[in-house]
């Protein structure tokens, strides 16, 4: 039996791991593919103390949490794909229209 | 050590190695890819804490669903990076650091609340709170999530349908060509015929 704290040190370092990605990163795939990595560590935090807990509420916001990241991602790469239509880059820091 | 134990730490190494080369690769393709390796060892993971259900949504949804999605996007928009980390000038290295360090500051905090959480709950009443052992029989099946869904998450349930509905109309119509099609193609026409009758 694993302890319930090995899952949520894992759970903080991907959710760093994603937090550094969006800081770091200049492709708005990237930060966008990190976006997910951090609501993924979210979810295993919830499991985790689900598990522990013996309380099966947290799978049904987990449900609701992989919904909407579904829906983000969605929303997220169709402006990604119209960015890239009119400013020909998916690099933020070329998008500087709103800068001067 | 166990079979589970050494199920974890291999699925854990997998993940933090995927999550890492996920945000280092300059090629957006071996992001996507090491992206699916992380998403698969969460779903390991996943079924290893007993939610079996979530394990198998996490391999459709994200693995199959979403990850396809980046793909295509990829496909259409990829080039390579010259300067993928943001340092250039002496600006853009002071911001690199205090996002750095404000995000490893938020790790640590993160780590040290929720560690201090389970040992105080764990404290509680000798150790009833937090369980060490199996949990129940139908624990984290379709069946009985989906029981939860439909009774306490009813309106939850209902209102993220609408939400992805909303989803959808909204990634069609933001991803839509505006130049060709549609739109333009009836106007002319009626500005036509009003010319012609004038």
């Amino acid at each position: 039996m694993i302890p319930v704290e090995n899952f949520l040190v894992l759970a903080a370092v991907l959710f760093c791991i994603g937090g550094l990605g969006v800081v770091l990163r200049k492709n708005v795939l990237i930060i966008l593919m990190s976006v997910e990595l951090m609501l993924n560590a979210a979810n295993l935090t919830l499991l985790a103390f689900a598990r522990a807990h013996h309380d099966q509420h947290a799978h049904a916001f987990a449900f609701l949490v992989i919904a909407v990241a579904a829906a983000e991602a969605a929303v997220g790469l169709s402006i990604v794909v119209g960015i890239f239509r009119t400013r020909r880059t998916v690099q933020v820091d070329e998008l500087t229209l709103m800068k001067h | 050590m166990d079979g589970v134990t050494i199920t974890f730490y291999a699925f854990s190494t997998l993940i933090i190695i995927g999550a890492v080369m996920t945000i280092t690769s300059r090629n957006a393709i071996g992001a996507v890819m090491s992206l699916v390796a992380t998403f698969f060892g969460l779903a390991a993971l996943y079924a290893l804490l007993y939610a079996h259900f979530l394990a198998a949504l996490q391999v459709l949804v994200y693995a199959g669903a979403i990850m396809v999605l980046f793909i295509f996007v990829v496909m259409v928009l990829n080039r390579d990076e010259i300067h993928p980390f943001s340092t250039r000038g002496w600006s853009s290295t002071f911001a690199w650091l205090v996002g750095v360090g404000s995000v490893l500051y938020l790790g640590v905090q993160l780590l040290s609340k929720l560690l201090n959480f389970t040992v105080s709950m764990s404290h509680q009443s000798g150790g009833a709170v937090l369980h060490r052992d199996a949990p129940p029989e139908d624990f984290g099946t379709v069946a009985a999530v989906g029981h939860l869904l439909f009774t306490d998450y009813l309106f939850a349930f209902e209102a993220v349908s609408i939400l992805l509905l909303i989803a959808v109309i909204a990634a069609v119509v933001v991803a839509r060509s505006h130049r060709s099609g549609a739109y333009e193609e009836p106007e002319a026409a009626v500005t036509e015929s009003h010319g012609g009758h004038a």
